[in-house]
C-alpha cells in the first residue's frame, strides 16, 4: 500500500512535468503543439550529447538542452505560428508534421537504436520496501520546484499576470495595453524549456530512441483532456490521477493493460464530461 | 447542380488514361501507383469527414483498422470467402464510424482530434492484447488471401476501385447534401439555424467516410496479404493520410487524389537517390514547407495559375 | 499478333543477355539500425571476396539497397522495389519479425531465392513445413526462437538449477508475440526438464515507464529469480533493473545487449545482466575463417555496429553459400533446383580441430531429436552436449560490471563465467 502511494507519488511527479509545457500552450495560444514531444526527446538527446558523448558536466547538459528548448519554441511559434495566422487546424497539423520531421532528423544524426542515460544522481534508497533511486527522487522534487516556481512566476510577476490576461481574453488583453505577441512568444519559450528538461527527465527513466516522443505527447493529451483547459494546479492534479490508476493498474491488476486504461480515461472523460473534470479555468 | 460538360469530360479522360497505363509505364511504378490509389482512397475518406465538416479526425487509421483487421481474420481465421468477409468488414467499420460520432456530437476542433487519436492508440493496444490468437498480437499476420497477382491485375483493380469512390464521391458532394456539408463545416450553428438536421447530416458525412475507410482498408489488406498493428496504427501512416488530403486540397475531390498520388511518389523516387533515412526526412521537411506555403494544398495553386492565365489573356 | 510476341520475345531475349553480364543482389532491411547493417555489411563483404575471385559464374555480382526503415508497409514496398524495379537474382535480408511476415506474401509471388538472416520466427518455418511449394525460394540461416528457447532451458537446469542452486522462478515476459512464444515456451519446460518453479508470470506493456511496481511484485513472490523476455525496448528493462539495484537476480532474453554497442549506448548501466543469445554472440571465441571476416571488416568500417551481430555473419557465410548454390543449379532462375542446391550446402569451420560452427539446412523430414519435429529451410543447429553434429542453437551471454562480455553457457564455447550483480546477496 505505501509502496503504491511512493511510486505513485514519484511518477506522477515526473508526469506532471512532462504535462506542464504542453497545457502551457494549450490554454495560452488555444492550439495544440503536437511537436511538443519532439522537444523531449532533441532536449534528452541533446543532453547525452553533451554530458555522455563529450563527457562535459551533468549540469551543463540541463542546461544546454532547456536553452535548445527555448529556442526551438521561439522558432516553432515565429516560423510555424505566426505564419499560419494562429489557424488552429493548420497549426495542429503542421507541428505533426514538424514531429514526423524531427523523428528523421533524429534517426538521421543518432540513428535507430535506443540508448540509455545514466541517472543523473546515482543511488537508490530503500522506502518501506520500495527502491527508489535518487534519480526518481530528484525528478519529482524537481518537478514540484518547477511547477511551484511557474506558478509563484504567473500569479506574482507582471509578465505572468500578462499570460494569465491572454490566456482568458487576448484581444481584451491587447486592448489593455498588452502585446499578446510577446506573451506568446515568451510563452512558447517556457514550454520548449520545460520540455526538454522534462525530456531530460523522461529519458533518464525510460530510454533515448526515435519514437520517444509520442509516449508523452499521449500523457500530455490525457492531462489536457481529463483536466480540461489547463491551470497549472489543475494538471498537477490531473497527472496524479494518471499517474496513480497507471501505477495501481501494474501493481495489483494487470500491467499489460497499463496504456488500456488511461485511454479509457481519456474517452469516458470526453464522452461524459467533455469540458474536463475541472472545466476552463484560469492559469 | 453545377455539372458541366467538361467535368464529364475531364473525369472521362483521367479514367482512360488512368486505365492506359500499364500499357505505358513499367510494373515498378504500377506498384507505386496501386500504393498511392489506397492512399487516395483513405485521403478521400480523410477528406469527407475532416475536410468537409472541419471535425479533424486525427484517428483515421482506426477505421481503416478495424476493416483491414476484420476481413483479414474472417478469412484467414474461418476461411470466409470474400465475397461476404469484405462487406461485413465494411459493414463494421461503419458501425465504428458511428462510435467516433458520439464525441463529435458534444464536441469539436481540438479536442475532437485528442479523442480520435485516443480511440487509435486504444485499439493499437487491444488488438495486441486481446485474443492475440485471431489478431496474430504484436507480429500481426501473414499469407492473408490475395485477390490479385502481379503488379497490372491489383494496378486495375484498385484504379477501378479508387475511381469509382472518387466519382461517387464527386457526384454526392455536387448535390444539396455535399454543400450543406461543408457547410458544416464553415458554420455549425447557421446550418442548425436554417433547419436542418447537423447530428443527421454529421452521422451521414461519418458514415460515408466510414464506408470507404472500411472499403479502403479491406481491399488494401487483401493487397498486401499481411498486416501489423505497428504499421497500422501508426502516427506515420496517420501523418501520411492527412498531408495527402491537406497538400492536394481539401474539400475536393481531386485533391486528396493528387496529394496521394504527390506523397507516393515523391517518396518512391527518393529511394535511389537517398537510400537511407534522410529519405524520410527529405520528404517530411518537402511535405512541412509545402504546406506551410499553400495550405489549401495543390489545387489551389493550379486554380491560381489558370486565374492569372486567363487574366493575362484578358488583359 | 504472333509476330509483336515474337518481337517482345526477342526484346526479353536481348535484355536478358545484356543484364546478364552481371548477378544483382538485393538487400532488404533497415539502413539505420545496427541489425540491418549488420546484414549489409556481411553481404557487402562477402560480394567483395567473390568478386576479386572472378565473380560467380563468370559474372560480377552487384548489391542493391531498399530501406525498410523497420516499417512493414515499407518492407513491402522495399521488396516490391528489388523485385520490379531493380530485377534483383538474389535477395538478402536484416529484416525484423513482422518485417519479413509482411513481405513474405511478395516472395511467394515473385519467387526470388530470399535468405533471412535475423528473424527467427518459427511462425515461418512453420509456413515452410504447411506449404513447403509457395515457400521453396525461402531460407533462414539462423535458429529458430523455438531452438533457442529449448537450449535454454538446458541453461536452467545446468547452471541456474544444479549450480546457483535455484528452485523457483518469476517470469518477467513484454507483451509481444514474441514475449509470449518465448514465455509458452520457458514455462511448460521449466519445471518439468530442469526442476524450476514458475511461481508467477507478470506481462507488462512494452512502453511501460516506470517498472518499479513491477520489480516489487517480482519480489514479492518470493521466486529465487526473474526470467526476463524482452525484444522491443529491452534496455529499458535492464537499466531500471541497474539503476534500482532490485536484489533479485535476472537473467534471460535481452536482445538489446547481443551487441558491442550496447555498453556504450547504456553508458555502462547494463553490467550484471546476462542473456541468452543466438551465435556467433558478443564475447565469442571465433573460428579462423569467421575471424578473417570480422578483420576484413573492422578494416573497411569505422562506424557501428563496430563487430557485426550475429546475422552478420550469417549474412557473409550464408551470400557465399546462395552462390554457390546458383552456380551448381545454373542460376537463380530455376527457384526449385537452386533450393535444392541450396540445401545440400554444408560448410563446417572448426576450432582447436573440433566442429564449432555450422552452415548448413536441415533436411525437409529430418525430425530434430530434442523437439521432435522438423525444421525445413532452417539452419542446422544441435541441442544438446558435446555439440558434434552442429553448433548450439544459442549462448548464454554476460555483461560483467567493467564492461566486458563473455559466453557462459554452453561449456564448450563459455570464455567466462556466470555472475550475479554485486548488489545482489546469494
Amino acid at each position: 500500500m505505501l509502496q503504491i502511494l511512493i511510486q505513485g507519488l514519484l511518477l506522477s511527479g515526473l508526469y506532471a512535468l512532462i504535462a506542464m509545457g504542453f497545457t502551457l500552450i494549450f490554454s495560452i495560444g488555444r492550439v495544440l503543439n503536437l511537436a511538443y514531444g519532439a522537444y523531449l526527446m532533441v532536449g534528452g538527446y541533446m543532453y547525452f550529447w553533451v554530458s555522455q558523448t563529450l563527457g562535459m558536466p551533468k549540469l551543463l547538459g540541463v542546461a544546454v538542452a532547456a536553452v535548445l528548448g527555448v529556442l526551438m519554441g521561439f522558432l516553432k511559434y515565429r516560423l510555424i505560428v505566426k505564419t499560419l495566422k494562429g489557424d488552429h487546424v493548420a497549426v495542429e497539423i503542421s507541428t505533426l508534421i514538424l514531429a514526423v520531421v524531427i523523428q528523421a532528423g533524429i534517426v538521421l544524426v543518432f540513428g535507430d537504436s535506443s540508448k540509455i542515460l545514466l541517472p543523473i544522481v546515482p543511488g537508490v534508497i530503500n522506502v518501506a520496501g520500495a527502491s527508489v533511486t535518487y534519480n526518481i527522487l530528484i525528478a519529482t522534487l524537481i518537478s514540484w520546484a518547477i511547477l511551484l516556481g511557474l506558478f509563484a512566476f504567473v500569479r506574482l510577476t507582471h509578465t505572468g499576470r500578462a499570460m494569465q490576461a491572454v490566456s482568458m481574453d487576448a484581444k481584451g488583453a491587447a486592448i489593455s495595453g498588452i502585446d499578446p505577441d510577446r506573451i506568446n512568444l515568451i510563452t512558447w519559450g517556457i514550454s520548449g524549456a520545460l520540455g526538454a528538461i522534462g525530456g531530460v527527465f523522461f529519458a533518464s527513466y525510460t530510454q533515448l530512441s526515435p519514437s520517444m516522443w509520442v509516449a508523452p505527447l499521449i500523457i500530455s493529451v490525457a492531462v489536457v483532456i481529463v483536466g480540461g483547459i489547463g491551470s497549472i494546479l489543475g494538471t498537477l492534479v490531473v497527472a496524479h490521477i494518471i499517474g496513480f490508476l497507471e501505477v495501481i493498474v501494474v501493481a495489483t491488476l494487470a500491467p499489460e493493460l497499463r496504456g488500456v486504461f488511461t485511454m479509457l480515461l481519456i474517452i469516458g472523460v470526453l464522452v461524459t464530461r467533455p469540458q474536463g473534470l475541472f472545466g476552463r479555468e484560469e492559469l | 447542380m453545377g455539372l458541366r460538360w467538361f467535368h464529364f469530360a475531364l473525369w472521362g479522360g483521367l479514367i482512360v488514361g488512368m486505365l492506359l497505363l500499364p500499357q505505358v509505364v513499367s510494373n515498378g511504378t504500377l506498384r507505386t501507383m496501386i500504393f498511392a490509389n489506397y492512399l487516395a482512397i483513405f485521403a478521400i475518406s480523410w477528406d469527407v469527414l475532416s475536410g468537409r465538416t472541419g471535425y479533424v479526425s486525427f484517428g483515421h487509421p482506426f477505421l481503416i483498422g478495424i476493416g483491414a483487421y476484420t476481413t483479414a481474420i474472417l478469412t484467414k481465421r474461418f476461411d470466409v470467402p470474400v465475397e461476404i468477409s469484405i462487406p461485413v468488414a465494411v459493414l463494421f467499420t461503419m458501425i465504428a464510424g458511428l462510435l467516433v460520432l458520439l464525441p463529435a456530437l458534444r464536441i469539436r476542433g481540438s479536442y475532437f482530434a485528442l479523442v480520435t487519436l485516443a480511440f487509435m492508440e486504444l485499439l493499437y493496444q487491444l488488438v495486441q492484447v486481446i485474443r492475440p490468437d485471431l489478431t496474430g498480437g504484436t507480429r500481426g499476420m501473414s499469407g492473408i488471401q490475395t485477390l490479385t497477382r502481379g503488379a497490372a491485375n491489383g494496378y486495375y483493380l484498385s484504379t477501378t476501385l479508387m475511381l469509382t469512390i472518387a466519382v461517387s464521391m464527386w457526384l454526392l458532394m455536387k448535390t444539396r447534401l455535399g454543400t450543406a456539408l461543408s457547410a458544416i463545416g464553415m458554420n455549425e450553428e447557421s446550418v442548425r439555424g436554417s433547419g436542418l438536421s447537423t447530428t443527421r447530416l454529421k452521422a451521414f458525412a461519418f458514415l460515408t467516410s466510414a464506408m470507404i475507410a472500411g472499403l479502403g482498408g479491406a481491399f488494401y489488406v487483401h493487397y498486401l496479404g499481411s498486416l501489423a498493428p505497428r504499421a497500422l496504427f501508426d502516427i506515420n501512416f496517420l501523418f501520411t493520410i492527412i498531408v495527402a488530403a491537406l497538400l492536394g486540397g481539401t474539400s475536393t475531390i481531386i485533391g486528396p487524389m493528387i496529394g496521394a498520388f504527390f506523397m507516393t511518389f515523391l517518396l518512391e523516387y527518393l529511394r535511389p537517390v537517398l537510400p537511407g533515412a534522410e529519405r524520410y526526412f527529405v520528404y517530411g521537411a518537402i511535405a512541412l514547407l509545402l504546406y506551410m506555403y499553400q495550405p489549401k494544398g495543390l489545387v489551389e495553386l493550379v486554380r491560381r495559375g489558370f486565374k492569372s492565365l486567363n487574366k493575362g489573356r484578358t488583359a | 499478333m504472333m509476330k509483336t510476341a515474337l518481337l517482345s520475345g526477342t526484346c526479353i531475349a536481348l535484355m536478358a543477355s545484356a543484364a546478364g553480364a552481371e548477378i544483382k543482389v538485393g538487400f532488404i532491411g533497415s539502413l539505420s539500425s545496427d541489425t540491418g547493417l549488420s546484414t549489409l555489411r556481411g553481404a557487402e563483404v562477402a560480394i567483395e571476396e567473390l568478386n576479386a575471385n572472378g565473380g560467380v559464374m563468370g559474372q560480377q555480382i552487384t548489391l542493391v539497397s531498399a530501406d525498410t526503415g523497420q516499417d512493414p508497409t515499407e518492407g513491402v514496398r522495399a521488396y516490391e522495389y528489388l523485385a520490379e524495379t531493380e530485377e534483383v537474382d538474389f535477395i538478402i535480408s536484416g529484416s525484423i519479425d513482422d518485417v519479413s511476415l509482411g513481405w513474405l506474401p511478395r516472395m511467394q509471388e515473385y519467387r526470388i531465392p530470399t535468405l533471412d538472416t535475423w528473424t527467427s520466427y518459427i511462425g515461418i518455418i512453420d509456413m515452410v513445413v504447411e506449404d513447403p511449394e509457395s515457400m521453396a525460394p525461402y531460407f533462414m540461416n539462423i535458429a529458430s526462437d523455438e531452438a533457442l528457447a529449448t537450449l535454454y532451458i538446458n541453461f536452467g537446469a545446468d547452471v541456474l538449477k544444479e549450480k546457483m542452486g535455484w528452485d523457483s522462478v518469476v517470469i518477467l515476459a513484454e507483451d509481444t508475440a514474441f514475449g509470449e512464444a518465448i514465455t509458452g515456451l520457458v514455462t511448460e519446460a521449466l519445471a518439468p526438464v530442469a526442476g524450476i518453479e514458475v511461481k508467477d508470470i507478470i506481462t507488462y506493456d512494452v512502453a511501460t515507464v516506470d517498472f518499479a511496481p513491477i520489480f516489487s511484485r517480482a519480489q514479492d513472490t518470493g521466486a529465487d529469480f526473474i526470467y526476463q523476455v524482452s525484444s522491443v525496448n529491452s534496455q529499458v528493462v535492464s537499466s531500471q533493473y541497474v539503476k534500482l539495484q532490485v536484489p533479485m537476480a535476472m537473467t534471460g532474453v535481452n536482445v538489446s545487449a547481443l551487441g558491442m554497442e550496447y555498453w556504450e549506448d547504456t553508458g555502462g548501466a547494463g553490467g550484471g545482466i546476462s542473456t541468452l543469445s543466438p551465435i556467433p554472440s558478443v564475447g565469442f571465441k571465433l573460428d579462423p575463417a569467421s575471424q578473417a571476416f570480422v578483420d576484413t571488416y573492422q578494416a573497411k568500417y569505422d562506424s557501428r555496429p563496430l563487430l557485426p551481430h550475429f546475422n552478420g555473419f550469417n549474412a557473409y557465410h550464408g551470400l557465399k553459400q546462395a552462390m554457390a548454390a546458383a552456380e551448381e543449379a545454373g542460376g537463380f532462375d530455376n527457384v526449385e533446383g537452386w533450393a535444392d542446391a541450396m540445401k545440400k550446402q554444408d560448410l563446417v569451420l572448426e576450432m582447436d580441430g573440433q566442429l564449432w560452427l555450422r552452415y548448413a539446412f536441415w533436411g525437409d523430414d529430418e525430425v530434430e531429436p530434442v523437439t521432435g519435429r522438423t525444421y525445413p529451410h532452417n539452419i542446422r543447429f544441435d541441442l544438446s552436449e558435446p555439440f558434434d553434429d552442429a553448433a548450439p542453437s544459442m549462448v548464454v551471454v554476460q555483461w560483467y560490471e567493467d564492461g566486458t562480455a563473455a559466453v557462459v553457457y554452453p561449456e564448450k564455447y563459455a570464455t567466462g563465467e556466470f555472475t550475479l550483480p554485486s548488489w545482489v546477496k546469494q
